[in-house]
C-alpha cells in the first residue's frame, strides 16, 4: 500500500492505492509531501479497474444515509456526509483526474470556501488573471500566447472567495501545460470572457452580467439545492469584487496590452 | 382572481439596477430590471396582476395601456422558470 501526502489549494490530503500507476500519476502531477502530524482534511483511499473507458461526462448522484455516490462509466466516487473520508474506484488515469476535478470542486464547494473555474489563469505583474469562454474560445490558446507569464491553471483555475478577498491558488488540474505547484496564492485582479477576433477590444460587464455569465464557467456535480445556493452566493461575492470582462482578441499576444 | 406568489427554490441578489434570480432546483438564472424586480419582492405575497399593474402605476408613475399585458406575460414567465406558483 502506498501512502501519499500533498495539498491542494488551502487543503491537505492523504492518498492511500495499492496502485503503483495511481502513485506515479501523483508523482508526475503533484507536489508530494512528507507525512506531517498535522491531520488531513480529505483522506482518500484509490483502486482502478473499475468500469469502462470514457463515455462521457454524465454524472449520477445518489446521496444515501452514510455517503454521497458520484457516478460515471469511468468513476465511481463515495464520499461521507463529513467530507473528510472518500473512495475512488476508477478505470484509468483520465478518469482519476476527472474524479479528483469532480471531488475537490464538491469539496470547496460545500466547505463554502470557493471555486472551480472552467479557465486559464496566468500571473502578471504578481497578479491572476482569468481567462474563461465556451469550448473552443481560447482559453488554451491564451495561455500559450501569454508565455513567459507563469500559469496558475490552463483548464480549471481554483478560486478562494472570503467576502474581502479573492485569491487563487495553483491547479494540479491540467489539460496540456504542466503546474510549477507554486506555493502561494495570487490575488485574482480579473476574469475575461474570451472571444477571439480580429481586432482587439474589451468591454466591462455589468455585476448582473457577470455573474450570469460566470454561471457557466464553474465546474459543478451537484443537484442539491443547497449547493446551488452556496455556488451563487459565492459568485456573488466574486463579482462584487472582480471586474469581468468581454475580451476580443486577436491570435497574439498584444491583448496584454490592454489588461496590463 | 387568480393570484401568484414565489416558491421556495430561489436565491436574489439585487446588483445596481438588476435583479438577479437562480432557480436553485433547476440552476438556471434570470435577470430582472427594477420594474421587474419590484414586482418580485411584491410576489412575497399573493399578488393578482391587477394587484400587480396597479402597484407598478403608482410606484413607476406609469400610465401605459397595455401594462396589464405586459404583468401578464411577465407572470407567465416566471410560472415557466418554476419561480412562481399560484397562490392557493
Amino acid at each position: 500500500m502506498y501512502n501519499l501526502h500533498f495539498t491542494i489549494g488551502e487543503h491537505h490530503f492523504f492518498i492511500k492505492t495499492p496502485s503503483i500507476k495511481i502513485k506515479e500519476f501523483f508523482r508526475h502531477n503533484y507536489l508530494l509531501q512528507n507525512p506531517t502530524n498535522s491531520t488531513s482534511d480529505l483522506a482518500i483511499y484509490i483502486e482502478d479497474g473499475y468500469g469502462l473507458p470514457f463515455i462521457d461526462y454524465e454524472v449520477s448522484v445518489i446521496k444515501t444515509h452514510n455517503e454521497i455516490i458520484y457516478k460515471r462509466a469511468d468513476y465511481l466516487i463515495k464520499l461521507d456526509h463529513s467530507y473528510n473520508n472518500a473512495y475512488l474506484f476508477i478505470h484509468d488515469e483520465l478518469a482519476l483526474k476527472h474524479a479528483l476535478m469532480n471531488l475537490y470542486s464538491s469539496y470547496i464547494v460545500q466547505q463554502n470556501w470557493g471555486l472551480l473555474i472552467h479557465s486559464s489563469c496566468v500571473i502578471n505583474n504578481g497578479m491572476a488573471h482569468i481567462f474563461s469562454g465556451h469550448s473552443g474560445a481560447g482559453k488554451s490558446t491564451v495561455a500559450r500566447l501569454s508565455s513567459p507569464r507563469e500559469l496558475l491553471a490552463d483548464e480549471a483555475t481554483i478560486v478562494k472567495i472570503t467576502s474581502n478577498d479573492v485569491v487563487v491558488f495553483d491547479s494540479p488540474f491540467r489539460s496540456e501545460l504542466n503546474g510549477k505547484c507554486f506555493p502561494s496564492p495570487y490575488k485574482l485582479e480579473s476574469i475575461h470572457l474570451l472571444n477571439q477576433s480580429l481586432s482587439n477590444s474589451r468591454e466591462r460587464l455589468t455585476r448582473g452580467n457577470s455573474l450570469i455569465q460566470l454561471m457557466d464557467t464553474v465546474f459543478y456535480w451537484t443537484e442539491s439545492s443547497t449547493d446551488a445556493r452556496k455556488i451563487f452566493k459565492l459568485l456573488h461575492l466574486l463579482v462584487n469584487q472582480v471586474p469581468v470582462y468581454d475580451l476580443y482578441f486577436q491570435k497574439n499576444n498584444t491583448f496584454w496590452e490592454m489588461i496590463s | 382572481m387568480q393570484q401568484y406568489i414565489k416558491k421556495d427554490n430561489y436565491e436574489t441578489v439585487q446588483l445596481d439596477h438588476e435583479w438577479i434570480i437562480m432557480n436553485t432546483d433547476h440552476f438556471t438564472v434570470t435577470k430582472l430590471n427594477d420594474i421587474g424586480g419590484f414586482c418580485w419582492s411584491l410576489l412575497e405575497n399573493p399578488q393578482s396582476t391587477e394587484a400587480l399593474t396597479q402597484s407598478v402605476k403608482v410606484q413607476f408613475h406609469l400610465d401605459n395601456l397595455n401594462l396589464s399585458i405586459h404583468i401578464e406575460d411577465f407572470l407567465r414567465e416566471l410560472m415557466e422558470y418554476g419561480l412562481i406558483q399560484h397562490a392557493v
